[in-house]
């Protein structure tokens, strides 16, 4: 069962496709994983839906600035076109895999077809791995891998990070996080996430560099745009 | 030149029922998907197609790109109203989706960025997949259209409607039921059935 979900407003941005690239597949990979989300979802785009084709009528204040609409031409010429039916429908599967340290994982339609975005694996702490998602925008999308019994060091954010469990169970100081839920941390938050019996692959969405606060943070703030950025 | 933005003439090309009653605009889709029936093409375009220039418009500010929209829309759904699903939504969501993902593509090639997700990965809205189908019925990946056809003669006739209204004409498992008049259940057990002996066919041509 997932607890954490985005919020009202992401989940609108993302109907709407006004998030950041990074933040569009972390909402898009939750909503694949979240019937509750995917209830709203729908609901999201009917009302938006009902708004921009609901009205009887064209409201005035609109029709003023569609001053020339020539209809008529545009609908002949795309009737002129025959329609290109019965496309022979066999499945092409995606490649939906992603095999890491010989495990293998199912990925949510959103990271399945983007998967040709996703760059090398690299170790960066013990038993940690990352690989960034090249997705465009100021935000950086990283998958990252924790094998069981690791620990994050403490740490803050210059920004706001979202994370998603895509699969497995990762604790903080706060709560557990299993597969679909959804956090979005901003910078007031000092958080030290960390795997017990389980591994954890989570999918993280940083709009600026992480900036470690525990004992390790001299040595590893020097490397942290290296390690997340 | 016709203005059809004033209520007036709108009004006068349509019947009683119009596209914003769901049940009337998901028939009109099935016509233009089944016959490429032009009237009722153009009645859904005489109904959305100037409330998506008021919405392109606003959200462009650019006349110019507001009619592109328009037409790529409106394209799409002359030409791929066969993959409008009734039971996932009405018409007017699907249509709202269609430009969506335009307006999204559109802001993104006016940035010029290399990396940038396109709206058919982060929505696939005019996929052609059958994913209505569960995992079990799925086909191995090598298995050739050509191939198949050849297996699917030696299917019991029943059998082999449903296959070929599933997989050749991509309908989904319900419409196959509608079009039939058989239950849902009965489609199912068939594509079930008739997959299961064309593994063992393809199976035992190895
Ligand atoms: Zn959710």
């Amino acid at each position: 069962m997932i607890k954490f979900h985005p919020s009202e407003q992401h989940l609108f941005h993302y109907v709407t496709g006004d998030l950041t690239p990074a933040m569009l597949m972390m909402v898009g990979t939750h909503v694949d994983m979240c019937p509750h989300c995917q209830n709203e979802i729908q609901h999201i785009e009917e009302s938006l839906a009902q708004k921009v084709f609901g009205q009887a009528q064209v409201p005035a204040e609109l029709t003023e600035q569609v001053s020339f609409f020539d209809g008529e031409s545009m609908l002949a010429s795309i009737m002129s076109q025959t329609p290109k039916r019965i496309t022979p429908v066999m499945r092409q599967d995606v490649p939906n895999e992603l095999v890491l340290e010989g495990k293998r994982f199912q990925l949510p339609g959103t990271l399945a077809r983007n998967q040709h975005r996703v760059g090398e694996w690299q170790k960066i702490l013990g038993q940690m791995w990352r690989a960034p998602v090249h997705v465009g925008g100021e935000d950086v999308l990283t998958f990252i891998y924790m094998d069981k019994d690791t620990r994050v060091p403490e740490h803050t954010h210059k920004g706001r990070e979202a994370t998603l469990v895509v699969n497995g169970v990762f604790n903080d100081e706060r709560s557990e996080y299993r597969d679909g839920d959804f956090i979005f941390v901003d910078d007031s938050v000092i958080h030290t996430p960390e795997t017990r019996h389980e591994d954890c692959l989570t999918l993280s969405a940083l709009d600026a560099p992480m900036h470690f606060t525990s004992g390790l943070s001299r040595l590893l703030n020097p490397f942290s745009s290296l390690f997340f950025k | 030149m016709q203005t059809v933005t004033t209520p007036k003439l709108e009004r006068k090309h349509m019947s009683s029922a119009q596209p914003d009653d769901p049940d009337h605009a998901a028939a009109l889709l099935a016509l233009v998907a089944n016959e490429q029936s032009r009237q009722a093409f153009s009645e859904l375009f005489h109904y959305f197609a100037p409330r998506l220039k008021a919405y392109a418009t606003r959200q462009f500010g650019n006349e110019q790109t507001a009619m592109d929209l328009v037409q790529e829309t409106m394209t799409n759904v002359w030409n791929k109203a066969h993959l409008f699903k009734p039971d996932r939504g009405s018409a007017s969501t699907w249509i709202f989706t269609i430009a969506r993902n335009i307006r999204f593509d559109f802001l993104r090639k006016n940035k010029h960025r290399q990396h940038d997700l396109s709206a058919d990965e982060l929505w696939p809205v005019l996929a052609e997949t059958n994913d209505s189908l569960d995992d079990d019925y799925a086909l191995d990946d090598d298995l050739l259209m050509q191939q198949l056809a050849g297996y699917c003669e030696s299917l019991p006739k029943a059998q082999r409607t449903v296959i070929e209204l599933i997989y050749v004409e991509g309908k989904s498992q319900q419409e196959v039921a509608d079009a039939l008049g058989i239950p849902l259940g009965t489609v199912k057990s068939r594509t079930r059935l008739a997959l299961q002996k064309l593994r063992e066919l393809i199976n035992s041509d190895d």
